[in-house]
């Protein structure tokens, strides 16, 4: 896998669901400030992630866990982080059939939708990471046309209105920042700890940290240019409200009376997105399962924890509503500690290890 | 298989380079297939040929089945013309003329033959003298004496010697060098290849004439001992797939190879795809500039289809005149041909997934007239897109192996049966007809057969898929194929590039070109050490800049007045 992969994986993955969905609302009209924030703080854990890496270049995740707090210990934490993964895999796969069902197929079961989803990221999964990076090379060409030209669409179209983004920081920067510590941060830019289990596959180990800090820079730029762009284009009331304002701005694009209701757009974006996104927590998750329980062959594992993903995704919650409302407590309860606290104690752990090695 | 082992290996000790795998899977298919090959052989060597003409030549008769186009001539030679000797050859197979002057006459009229010698002086006095012919040899074994008459030598046989002169007097009837028919040259050589290995090879060699253009040749198939050949640019392909071709030639263990698809079919990487990995031509001049990226051809006697390895996708979708013409016009027209795959892989999909799921995001005008057209329709879109699909491939398929005379009553009955009566019987909307036909003229326009064909293929999934759960199905099906073809490869290199992996060098030869004058490199991805096509600076230009005079330029340096 090389460096220019490494950058359009964690570009569909920062983009993935959350381009989809709103982000850092709380913050109103200064959310892509927050986004922003939040994306300092995300160099600042990628720079963690990528400490670790930097003290076992060819280990995964789960795999020096055991290294650093012993076996039993080691596994149990490996175990819950492959627990996470199809976690984050089925949140995210539950996030698109609820949105597919919500805005296209209201007839149709969920259950059939995610079913479809993941039978083609486990296609995927099941070929490997050089065929899921260069599905994502390919992919990641469509995306960035599909931006462009959705942006250019907006500008022509005349419907952003930039005075919806004033007044900035107009109940000063503390709710801005309590944003992007309470949210923005843990998802999406924490969640590239998924990445841990995907860097020893790269060859060009030098460029790692630039990529990274390209990818999520890049990221984060996109994000809060369209958290700007969709307050601007529908006003902070209508953004906020919105259960998928991105897809609202989309509807507002009308140009020389033929080119309206761009719908496919969205549809394009989240699938883009969104299919790389469960394709590389399902791949993490399958990949320390495998090294967790000795599986020969990690691939044969793809499919019934497919299976397994699906029926999380589908078990989560009853109901939209109560979908997201758990996805704000295990924001802060399941992806904060596995995404900041655990990390810097394994970081400290591992500094300590390996300097009295050197000594 | 290979990729998939390949991955899995990959997988599970990620830290070793994927070079090293490579080479570690080369090394054991390297020594492998010969080795029972040459068992065979081995065992079969056993018979060698006797002293005695007669006893010989029924060993020859009765190997044959004493078929009747294989002649025996029986000549006198020698002192006094008491030694026999025969001459044989298969009817048909040699060059008549060389057979008749060389062989019989000279030995018949050859005044050394009468002095009084032994029959080994015989022998070699024949090889030396009296036959002016090149590829002479002598031979014992003889099934490699029968193979070489059914090859359409021409053999010698003395009685009294155990040993056996085969002469190379191939010929016999062959098409001449004609137009080719399946790749038609709008601008560049006219020649296609033909039947015949060595004039397929000569006329490569006519177009490069370098000593560096080597060429291997083997057998191929128990049975019908096909020849083929291997040709490359030494120094430009790369050792590491030249090896590999020649691994997996010789490890064929067939009884026939009839065309070139045979070949193909045993060679390839990955079975389980209808998107073809080797490409296959018939004009030379394409066979050249491939050579010179740096591809491998294999050449199969009995077809004027020759192989090409290893091929890229986007390779499927350039013609050789891309070079010839114009740069602007040449990216203008590979566009084109990308947008016109697409169209002819989801245009039918586009249609139904939109008619009957996603109403809302067609502009409301067309919207009005397509549901007043499809109001009298008493189908849903996807019967109606299935129906005209399939006939159209009916049709292209009845049209295809008819004689010319009837094809064209078949196009007559089939624009009726598509266009007009479809639409005035109410089975079918005229939008679906538009759909069905621009569809149809976009899959001819890949200029690869095999990559349009199975374009076809694909189409009719992505209607279904369009069908049953709209754009969404579609996207899914859209991916499903992109993994896909991300995951194939051509002789070890990735399908997809020089999309993925990106390879900035080789991007600037894809669905575009640069200038022929820019193009300072050969695309990196089949090319070994000599990577440099042509010298810096080829960017032709005017003397001076007749844009702007400048003051101080002499007089008589510019030709405006």
């Amino acid at each position: 896998m090389s460096a220019y992969q490494l950058f359009t994986l964690i570009l569909l993955f920062e983009l993935g669901s959350t381009l989809v969905l709103p982000l850092a609302s709380e913050a109103k009209q200064d959310a892509w400030l927050a986004i922003l924030i939040a994306m300092a703080g995300g160099f600042c854990l990628f720079f963690m992630y990528y400490g670790l890496y930097h003290y076992y270049p060819d280990l995964p995740l789960t795999e020096y866990v055991q290294i650093l707090l012993g076996s039993v210990l080691g596994k149990g934490l490996a175990f819950c982080y492959v627990l996470y993964f199809v976690y984050g895999a089925a949140a995210i796969l539950r996030a698109f059939g609820e949105m597919l069902v919500t805005i296209a197929y209201p007839a149709t079961p969920l259950f059939v939708i995610n079913a479809l989803f993941i039978l083609v990221i486990v296609y995927m999964v099941y070929k490997g990471i050089e065929v899921i990076a260069r599905t994502s090379e390919v992919l990641f060409v469509a995306m960035c046309l599909l931006l462009l030209s959705g942006f250019l669409l907006l500008i022509i179209s005349g419907t952003i209105h930039l005075e919806n983004v004033k007044p900035v920081l107009e109940e000063g920067l503390s709710p801005v920042i309590k944003t992007a510590f309470t949210g923005t941060l843990y998802f999406p830019f924490g969640q590239i700890i998924v990445f841990a289990m995907i860097f020893p596959y790269i060859k060009e180990r030098k460029k790692v940290k630039r990529t990274g800090f390209l990818a999520i820079g890049m990221s984060g730029l996109i994000l809060a240019l369209v958290a700007a762009g969709n307050i601007s284009v529908l006003g902070l009331d209508l953004a906020s409200r919105a259960p998928f304002p991105f897809l609202a701005s989309i509807q507002s694009i009308e140009v020389a009376g033929f080119l309206e209701r761009l719908d496919i757009y969205f549809i394009l974006f989240a699938m883009i997105g969104g299919f790389f996104k469960i394709s590389i927590f399902f791949y993490a998750a399958v990949m320390g399962a495998s090294h967790l329980f000795q599986v020969k062959h990690p691939s044969r594992l793809a499919y019934p924890m497919g299976i397994v993903v699906l029926l999380v995704s589908m078990a989560i919650a009853s109901s939209y509503t109560e979908y997201i409302q758990e996805v704000r407590i295990m924001l802060l309860y399941v992806y904060m500690p596995f995404q900041v606290i655990i990390p810097v104690l394994l970081l400290i752990i591992a500094f300590f290890k390996n300097r009295k090695k050197v000594i | 298989m290979l990729s998939f082992f390949k991955q899995k290996k990959n997988r599970s000790n990620p830290q070793q380079p994927k070079e090293e795998i490579y080479a570690h899977k080369q090394k054991k298919n390297r020594s492998d297939p010969q080795q029972p090959k040459e068992e065979i052989y081995a065992q079969k060597s056993s018979v060698m040929i006797d002293f005695s003409l007669s006893k010989n030549l029924e060993d020859i008769k009765r190997i044959t089945g004493n078929s009747p186009d294989i002649v025996i001539r029986k000549v006198k030679i020698g002192d006094q013309a008491k030694t026999d000797a025969a001459v044989l050859f298969v009817k048909g197979l040699v060059d008549s003329r060389a057979v008749d002057e060389f062989f019989i006459e000279s030995i018949m009229k050859s005044n050394h033959l009468q002095e009084k010698r032994t029959p080994e002086d015989l022998m070699g006095l024949i090889t030396d003298e009296v036959i002016p012919l090149g590829q002479a040899q002598s031979m014992r074994n003889q099934e490699e004496i029968v193979d070489s008459l059914m090859a359409g030598n021409t053999l010698i046989l003395i009685d009294g010697i155990d040993e056996v002169l085969t002469a190379g007097t191939q010929g016999g009837e062959k098409r001449a060098i004609q137009e080719p028919t399946t790749h038609i040259s709008i601008r560049g050589s006219k020649e296609g290849f033909t039947e015949t290995n060595e004039t397929n090879i000569a006329m490569v060699r006519r177009i490069i004439k370098s000593p560096d253009l080597w060429v291997e040749s083997m057998t191929i198939g128990q049975v019908t001992k096909t020849d083929v050949s291997i040709m490359y640019l030494k120094g430009v392909a790369k050792e590491d797939i030249v090896q590999e071709v020649r691994t997996r030639l010789n490890r064929i263990d067939i009884d026939g190879i009839l065309e070139s698809g045979y070949v193909e079919q045993l060679i390839e990487d990955q079975t389980m795809t209808p998107f073809p990995t080797i490409d296959n031509t018939e004009r030379p001049d394409m066979v050249a500039a491939n050579l010179l990226e740096g591809r491998i051809a294999i050449l199969i006697n009995g077809t004027p289809f020759v192989l090409l390895v290893p091929a890229l996708f986007v390779g499927f979708f350039q013609t050789i005149e891309d070079y010839s013409s114009r740069v602007d016009i040449a990216n203008g027209l590979r566009f084109l041909r990308v947008l016109a795959f697409f169209i002819s892989l989801v245009g039918p999909a586009l249609y139904v997934a939109a008619t009957t799921f996603h109403q809302e995001m067609i502009p409301t005008q067309l919207v009005f007239i397509i549901a007043a057209q499809r109001e009298a329709v008493p189908f849903p879109a996807v019967v109606e897109a299935l129906i005209m699909e399939l006939t159209f491939e009916i049709l292209r398929e009845a049209g295809l192996r008819l004689p010319k005379a009837i094809g064209s009553t078949v196009s007559i009955v089939g624009a009726l049966v598509i266009g007009q009566a479809a639409v005035q019987a109410g089975i079918v909307s005229p939008a679906m007809v538009i759909v069905v036909s621009v569809t149809a003229i976009a899959s001819f326009a890949t200029p690869a057969y095999g990559m349009a064909i199975s374009a076809r293929l694909i189409r009719f999934a992505f209607i279904i898929s369009a069908a049953t759960f709209g754009f969404f199905g579609l996207i899914l099906a859209f991916f499903l194929m992109i993994v896909h073809l991300c995951g194939l490869r051509s002789f070890g290199v990735p399908y997809m590039s020089p999309f993925a992996p990106f390879s900035p060098s080789d991007f600037k030869e894809t669905f575009f070109r640069r200038p022929l004058w820019a193009m300072n490199e050969r695309p990196r991805m089949a090319v070994g050490k000599n990577v440099t096509r042509q010298g810096e600076n080829q960017k032709p230009q005017p003397p001076l800049s007749r844009e702007m005079i400048m003051t101080d330029q002499k007089e008589g340096d510019t030709h405006e007045s």
